[in-house]
């Protein structure tokens, strides 16, 4: 059936071809920008299919598939769990957790070196309290998951914290409207506390606010919490209750027989799983095709980010951000100044369409922009407390809400899609989504029970730092390495960094070290401490350091022994 | 808890010439270490050209390092290695509490009267000076290369752009390319080097590497591993011009940027720092707007040339010992100066009641000058005078002059006048 | 004519050697030290030289290590060939000599560090 959509010709003065594929609108054709897919796609989006297939190509430019290991071997051949999740983030680490409660068989492939290596570890790690997009899944979500947050982080030993949120308004027009409309929002979906307050009750809370504000509104359910280590969190928690984790595993193909997969094809072998779930995040799209059920396109929104120097820290105890009306409208909130679970201001993030979805470069046009809009929001913040800067990609499809549902035609897959902002947030509510409908599916074919040895409680690597002294010293004590600081500026110990590399998932690299203690993550960005940690992974591992990466194949530390 | 007369931070060559200043004093004082080997950055600075001033002899820098730290070993002086300093108080009776953290001794205290911060500084990074583009692997300051190089025995990378013409940078220059890499070449924002002109003519021009006045490093490219970096012209205001963007092939950027003195310590302590500086204020002993806190070396501002670095420990030094035996009384006047001609003058504030002695001015010129005259005034007298050929920003400068008697409605100003007018 | 940067302290002295007749004139150099560099700079190069050699002990992997006078400019990379293979079994302490007339220049490889002070 073709469909010509009728805005196309006003909008882009190209001819787009619309056909129907699995209940979704397709468009094929050729434009001159990057601009002109995505307004195609939305203007697709509106219609009443299911989702929107968003084909169309842009003269000049080619989009790469995804990136993936270059190298085949057999370590998962021939094996059959019963679920097999696809995509190492936050969400396909959730589900893996919220799985392994049940008796049954699960693996999960991760196509990079460790959990956590896309979106879930650039973003800016903020618990949503969910007061944008009523009547969507991703209301739903972010409402349920927020409130499971803390006893999870609790669970897992990730620090958590309940910041709060202030939106603030420096003209009245907009404080009437901005405010009504927030917290219309915030009734209709649920979340709690959200009201107005004023400039004198904001001031007690952020001293150092601009003049010009008239008031705000409170959004006290807001948390803060470190994502990449919530994922590995979650995910290590799982292998404590059985998950096996295939890292460094691509899915190549998918082979569907009878509407059904049989089997899946990846660079260390083929696995024969009876239910697949789709949490493969920005290319969730490109394996629903493998499965010949596309039904939805992800665009690739990034976003950029700040961070400043910990010795601003104690400037900010919450997050916020000031918005304007045009903002109101737009996907996503346009960035806030969020002071993170580690301690840092977080500048950001940006969003802004581009084809990429894993080019992580920053644009310096972009961050002075993000750094002038945002630093203004509080006296005290300069561009020269920057300490570093990183980008992200949302996976957004252009229905802009989550995908979280059974195929409509494949019988054993099941999709975790789409799952851009404030997805993180909504992590533990779609874990436990999924989990039903994989339950319920895994039931028509066979019993299930709940394992009665599962373990909730997973202990994390220590941070000395935020002991109290007698712990501090109880700890080093019974570890003498915990008192040999190698990060000066985190302070970080070599006996964390030991233990982050004889982790339940081994942190291998520079970056899965950084990840799992924040050495390096300081002031000097790993100047004093990269040698040194270099050194530890050499003592820990038995590795040579030529072989040592800072993130996986081909990132060699260093090139060549000089004497030899 | 163990009590000390002056506790040192930091046993690189401010530390250990402090310390052994204070122990012809006989005050009881400790080293803090935070590495496992005394010497600070010269461990790795094995290049040569250290002591010319103090000792008349090019050292390299372990030698230099070890002149020094031999004396400490023979004295006894003791210094806790390993050793990191987590929290410092300032105690209801003006001392010092000091909470340290080692593998052997755990989590412990010490109390100072009086302490000396030798802790150095650390680069500026990549992002600092607002490099865009990827975070691959091997993007290093001058200073990871070469610890890396020098003390580990590995190339960081094997063909590298290095970006800033400092000191360190232009020996790396030097070092890769002895060690067999290659040196694509060296970028500089401004439009004039920031290393010693020596040092480009030695690390440099030897070895054919190019150096591009004018030019930074905008963008890094490559997921993985460097590949490449976008070079890019820049105007006056270095501001990047348009239209001007290079790629250069490439497996490394090693960035020699700039140095900052660690002040985090003294921030902690509520020690008001300078902002041209960004080490603490001072007075002529070197002490901060905190009593019994000094500061000196790298610290405190930084210096091109070690033997000033030691030489302004000792001054420390005597402070300290000066302040432990006898509190004296402050009466401060800040030594003001013409923002335009000077980058910084060490120290900003002179204690009047304190000026027996001469005072050594530490201070770098905004930009390269030639033929100029440093003139001291106080009100309408010049009490100080000297002729310079050239002056250069990379170049610190000192003088010692006397203020005794001298100083008039307490005021002391510095200020360049060109030529050598009298 | 030939300008140059002295290289013998850090003042770093621009000079200018004229030669006529054979007879060098230096200029601009601010010390005697700074004419001896030019002449020489002229007639026969010399630098320093540092690098590294690797030792057994795993405390210090790498000791540092220079020539004990100046050597011929074009030699610099023949040296480092020369030092390439040495492994250093013995601790050693500053000033001790790891390659005697190294090249048949008269000019000694020796250690700049102690390593009795560091384990």
């Amino acid at each position: 059936m073709i469909a010509k959509y009728y805005q196309f010709d006003i909008i882009i003065n190209k001819p787009i071809i619309c056909t129907e594929e699995n209940n979704a609108i397709k468009l094929e054709g050729e434009v001159s920008s990057w601009q002109e897919v995505i307004i195609a796609g939305k203007v697709a989006a509106k219609s009443k299919y299911r989702g929107v297939i968003n084909k169309i190509t842009v003269k000049g430019i080619t989009v790469p598939s995804f990136q993936r290991p270059n190298f085949t071997d057999n370590i998962i051949e021939g094996q059959r769990p019963d679920v097999l999740i696809i995509g190492g983030g936050v969400i396909g680490a959730a589900i893996a957790r919220a799985l392994s409660k049940w008796e049954i068989d699960l693996m999960l492939v991760e196509k990079e070196c460790d959990v956590a290596m896309h979106a879930s570890s650039r973003n800016d790690g903020m618990v949503h309290p969910g007061i944008t997009h009523p009547g969507s899944l991703k209301a739903k979500m972010n409402i349920r998951g927020n409130e499971m947050f803390e006893d999870l982080a609790k669970e897992l030993d990730v620090p958590f914290k309940r910041t709060g949120m202030f939106i603030l308004f420096n003209s009245w027009l907009e404080y009437l409207f901005g405010s009504t409309f927030i917290i219309r929002n915030a009734k209709k979906n649920g979340a709690k506390g959200v009201k107005r307050v004023k400039v004198k009750e904001i001031r007690k809370i952020i001293p150092n606010i601009p003049s010009d504000i008239v008031g705000g509104v409170t959004a006290p359910t807001t948390g803060v919490c470190p994502p990449y280590e919530m994922t590995t969190a979650l995910a290590e928690n799982a292998i404590m209750n059985g998950l096996k984790l295939s890292l460094e595993t691509a899915v190549i193909n998918l082979v569907e027989t009878n509407n059904e997969i049989t089997k899946v094809i990846t660079n260390r072998g083929t696995v024969y799983p009876k239910v697949v779930i789709n949490a493969a995040g920005l290319f969730a799209d490109e394996i629903a095709a493998m499965a010949n059920d596309q039904f939805f396109t992800i665009h690739p929104r990034k976003g950029e980010i700040a961070l400043l120097d910990k010795n601003k820290g104690d400037l900010l105890n919450t997050i916020v951000s000031q918005v304007s009306a045009n903002l109101l409208k737009s996907d996503t909130k346009g960035g806030a100044l969020v002071k993170t679970a580690e301690g840092n201001i977080l500048v950001g993030p940006t969003a802004f369409e581009q084809p990429y979805k894993e080019d992580y470069s920053t644009d310096y046009t972009n961050i002075n922009a993000l750094l002038e809009v945002k630093l203004p929001i509080i006296k005290g913040i300069e561009k020269g407390d920057v300490i570093t800067y990183l980008a992200g990609t949302r996976a957004a499809t252009y229905k802009e809400d989550f995908i979280i549902e059974k195929s409509k035609k494949i019988k054993n897959l099941i999709y975790a899609a789409g799952i851009q902002s404030p997805g993180y947030a909504s992590s533990p509510a779609i874990a436990e989504e999924i989990e039903r409908i994989t339950i319920q599916l895994l039931k028509e074919k066979r019993e299930i029970n709940k394992k009665k040895n599962f373990m909730s409680v997973r202990k994390g690597i220590p941070n000395l730092k935020l002991l109290s002294k007698q712990e501090r010293g109880e700890l080093i004590s019974k570890r003498r390495d915990y008192g040999h600081i190698v990060c000066r500026c985190e302070e970080i110990s070599k006996g964390e960094i030991i233990d982050a590399i004889h982790a339940t998932i081994p942190a291998l690299t520079l970056d899965a070290i950084k990840r799992r203690t924040r050495a390096g993550m300081g002031r000097c960005q790993g100047g004093f401490c990269t040698p040194l940690i270099a050194q530890i992974m050499v003592e820990e591992t038995g590795k040579n350091m030529l072989e040592l990466t800072k993130k996986g194949d081909g990132s060699n530390l260093v090139s060549k022994f000089t004497k030899s | 808890m163990e009590q000390f007369d002056i506790v040192i931070i930091g046993s690189g060559p401010a530390g250990l010439a402090a310390a052994l200043e204070i122990e012809q004093s006989g005050l009881k004082q400790i080293i803090i270490e935070r590495e496992n080997r005394a010497g600070g950055i010269l461990k790795q600075c094995i290049h040569d050209g250290f002591g010319l001033h103090r000792f008349k002899k090019r050292l390299t820098g372990p030698e230099y390092a070890e002149l020094f730290l031999k004396r400490v070993i023979e004295k006894k002086i003791p210094i806790y290695k390993n050793t990191f300093v987590t929290e410092i108080i300032e105690m209801e009776n003006k001392s010092y509490r000091l909470t340290l953290v080692n593998s052997e001794k755990s989590l412990f205290e010490i109390e100072a009267k009086a302490l000396i911060l030798a802790n150095g500084c650390r680069e500026r990074t990549a992002k600092q000076v607002f490099i865009q583009g990827t975070r691959p692997a091997g993007v290093y300051t001058a200073g990871t290369a070469q610890y890396f190089t020098n003390i580990l025995g590995y190339l960081p990378c094997k063909k590298c752009v290095i970006l800033g013409s400092g000191d360190i940078g232009l020996i790396m220059a030097r070092r890769l390319t002895l060690e067999g890499a290659k040196v694509v070449g060296v970028y500089e924002v401004k439009d004039t080097p920031s290393g010693l002109s020596r040092n480009i003519a030695q690390c440099l021009d030897d070895f054919d590497i190019p150096l591009y006045l004018s030019k930074t490093v905008t963008k890094i490219h490559g997921d993985k591993r460097v590949e490449a970096v976008t070079v890019q012209k820049v105007d006056l205001n270095l501001n990047q011009i348009p239209g001007t963007e290079e790629i250069i092939a490439c497996d490394g950027l090693i960035l020699s940027v700039g140095l900052v003195p660690e002040n985090e310590l003294a921030k902690s302590l509520g020690v008001e720092l300078d902002t041209h500086t960004k080490g603490p204020m001072v007075n002529q002993s070197l002490m901060t707007s905190k009593e019994g806190i000094f500061s000196c070396g790298n610290a405190l501002h930084v210096h091109d040339l070690v033997d000033f670095v030691s030489e302004s420990a000792e001054i420390a030094a005597k402070g300290g010992i000066r302040f432990v035996q006898n509190k004296g009384e402050e009466e401060l006047i800040h030594v003001e100066f013409d923002e335009k001609s000077f980058l910084y003058i060490v120290p900003q504030k002179i204690n009047l009641l304190d000026i027996e002695e001469n005072i050594h001015f530490y201070f770098r010129s905004k930009k390269v000058l030639k033929n100029v005259s440093v003139v001291i005034r106080t009100g309408d007298t010049i009490i100080f005078k000297k002729f310079y050929h050239n002056m250069k920003p990379p170049e610190m400068e000192t003088i010692s002059v006397n203020l005794k008697n001298v100083l008039q409605n307490k005021e002391i100003c510095f200020e360049l006048k060109e030529g050598v007018s009298t | 004519m030939k300008k140059m940067i002295c290289i013998v302290c850090p003042k770093g002295c621009e000079m200018q050697v004229d030669v006529n007749d054979g007879i060098s004139v230096v200029t601009g150099n601010a010390c005697i030290r700074g004419k001896e560099f030019a002449i020489n700079e002229i007639l026969h190069p010399m630098r320093t030289f540092q690098s590294t050699v690797k030792t057994i002990f795993p405390e210090l992997p790498m000791i540092p290590i220079k020539t004990d006078d100046v050597v011929p400019k074009e030699y610099l990379f023949q040296i480092i060939e020369e030092i390439a293979g040495i492994e250093i079994k013995d601790k050693l302490k500053c000033g001790d000599i790891i390659i005697q007339n190294i090249l048949g220049t008269s000019v000694n490889i020796v250690s700049t560090v102690d390593m009795y002070l560091y384990f």
